[in-house]
């Protein structure tokens, strides 16, 4: 059952337009890196590129356009119906949903979070990639559960979450002391630091530490899918 | 149906309504083994309903029963149930045959036999290795009634099931649910056309605005309806002999100037409404207009039977 139901919900996400569109968006702190490296500058790309261009940038955009449509276009095509008028449990089809969304996404974060990290100065580039890339797939589960419950709750499921991205993750957590422990960004790069503390020390400035910063991971993450299992157990399919 | 078999569907005191709007009112019926029709013009509230009893939506009030058990939060349910809404809901990027297996593999059957079955019942078997997106919309229709019945369930219901069908396509799903029907399953259709459902159904819910108007065999309705009045305003000049013209014809029961114009009660309304310009020139009288004034049961009969 799970291969079927997951193949569609890959097929439904991963339309060709917004594959090409997140993938262009990839690029940029590629080129930006790339110029910085060929100029000499690449001692910065962690602070220069990593952070505000894939942290802050490439890996929420990139995991909006996809999760969003996990529900999103089942909601708006009315196609949702012939999953919830089958034998399978919400949280099921919740999770096939999730899957699908990081299969998709987590693989072109996780490749461009490393390749800016190794480009950089990286002490140990073996452990600085590791630290990139589990740094990167959290922040991308989390984001994922959160833009999910969006695409579910609201048909302006983007607006939402780039309000969410540039308000709140962007502004509000540089305005509010302490807000930055409600904050994914904030929860990627704390990973990262303490994964490789040498590669990534730049991060260190606003510490909430390791531990605290995967629980935060496995709470947003597992209470926003709880609310989408809700949601969806409880709302009128259209 | 009134033996000692307990119904398959039970529903009590059902209400939807969305803000201010009801779209269900109060609504209670019982559904045995066979063939029910739910007839209604569009907005009567039959996709509410039918929503309601399939479990998508939830209801402000009352409750429901399908095969005795409560429908919303129990999706083991649907391994009895197979549900078909109105919408033109498919995967275009899908075959065929894929959808119905899609459909088969949700309700835990990975036998493909199953799948061929359903898709040859419904008479796609030639075209069910092309694109979804390619298929005409009786084809679709089709393909979502082979993604339906896949499973075999004991209970569907089907929303304006058939929407896009040509005559051959009918008959053929006719056959297709008396089969059902004839295997001591539960089939519940909806319709705004009550051609498509008099010659299938055994018994006809007939839904005005939101309440079960009434219920029974085709034939009981049309009865009841017979027996009871039209209410027509007429619009003319020379309005009192026209009155008085339209009292003398036998056609009306009683007859009323109200505000310039003439409201009629008529049980005759084929006999009056071929009669009444008939009337108007004998009488000299120009017709303006002839309006039904009943937004009840009978001018929605009317409408239904007109299609």
């Amino acid at each position: 059952m799970s291969g079927a139901l997951l193949a569609v919900a890959l097929r439904q996400a991963a339309s060709p337009g917004r594959l090409a569109l997140i993938l262009l968006l990839g690029l940029l702190p590629l080129v930006v890196a790339a110029i910085l490296r060929a100029t000499g500058n690449d001692d910065d790309l962690i602070e220069a590129v990593l952070d505000p261009l894939v942290i802050a940038l490439f890996l929420p955009i990139a995991v909006l356009t996809v999760a969003t449509t996990a529900f999103g276009n089942e909601v708006e095509d009315r196609t949702l119906g012939l999953l919830t008028t089958k034998p399978a449990p919400r949280a099921y089809i919740v999770l096939v949903k999730l899957g699908a969304t990081l299969a998709i996404t987590a693989p072109m974060v996780v490749v461009l979070a490393v390749i800016v990290t190794v480009m950089g100065d990286a002490g140990d580039p073996a452990r600085a990639a590791l630290a990139a890339a589990i740094g990167a797939a959290l922040g991308v589960l989390a984001y994922a559960a959160i833009f999910i419950w969006a695409g579910l709750i609201t048909s302006r499921a983007l607006g939402f979450g780039l309000a969410y991205v540039l308000i709140w993750e962007a502004l509000m957590t540089s305005l509010i002391d302490g807000a930055r422990f409600l904050s994914v960004r904030s929860y990627t790069k704390s990973i990262m630091q303490g994964l490789d503390d040498g590669t990534f020390d730049v991060f260190a400035r606003d510490p909430i530490g390791l531990t605290v910063a995967v629980i935060g991971v496995a709470i947003v993450s597992v209470a926003f899918t709880f609310l989408t299992v809700r949601r969806l157990s409880n709302m009128d399919v259209p | 149906m009134t033996g000692e078999n307990a119904a398959v569907i039970q529903v009590n005191g059902l209400s939807k309504w969305y803000g201010s709007v009801v779209a269900v009112n109060d609504v209670s019926l019982e559904i045995y083994p066979g063939i029910t029709g739910i007839l209604g013009p569009n907005g009567a509230g039959k996709t509410t309903l039918l929503h309601m009893i399939a479990g998508l939506a939830a209801p402000s009030e009352g409750e429901i029963k399908v095969l005795g058990q409560a429908v919303r939060g129990n999706p083991q349910l649907y391994r009895r149930i197979g549900i078909m809404s109105e919408h033109d809901a498919l995967y275009p990027f899908m075959t065929g045959r894929d959808f119905v297996a899609l459909a088969a593999r949700l309700q835990g059957i990975e036998s493909g036999e199953a799948v061929d079955r359903a898709v040859e019942d419904v008479g796609l078997t030639e075209a069910k290795d092309r694109r979804i997106g390619g298929y005409s919309r009786g084809m679709r229709q089709r393909i979502r009634l082979a993604a339906t019945i896949v499973h075999d369930p004991e209970v569907l219901v089907l929303d304006e099931p058939l929407n896009g069908a040509d005559p051959r396509q009918r008959i053929h799903f006719g056959e297709l649910v008396q089969e059902y029907a004839a295997a001591g399953k539960t089939v519940l259709i909806s319709s705004h056309i009550l051609e498509e459902v008099e010659s299938l159904a055994g018994q006809i819910l007939l839904m005005v605005s939101g309440k079960l108007a009434a219920s029974g065999d085709y034939r009981t309705i049309r009865e009841k309806l017979d027996e009871r009045p039209f209410k027509v305003r007429v619009s003319a000049s020379k309005e009192r002999e026209m009155a008085s013209a339209l009292l003398s014809s036998g056609l009306v029961t009683q007859v009323s100037l109200e505000d310039g114009a003439i409201d009629v009660l008529t049980k005759n309304i084929s006999g009056f409404q071929a009669a009444v310009a008939r009337l108007a020139q004998e009488t000299g009288s120009r017709l303006y207009r002839v309006e039904p004034l009943d937004d009840s049961l009978e001018s929605v009969f009317t409408y239904v039977v007109q299609g």
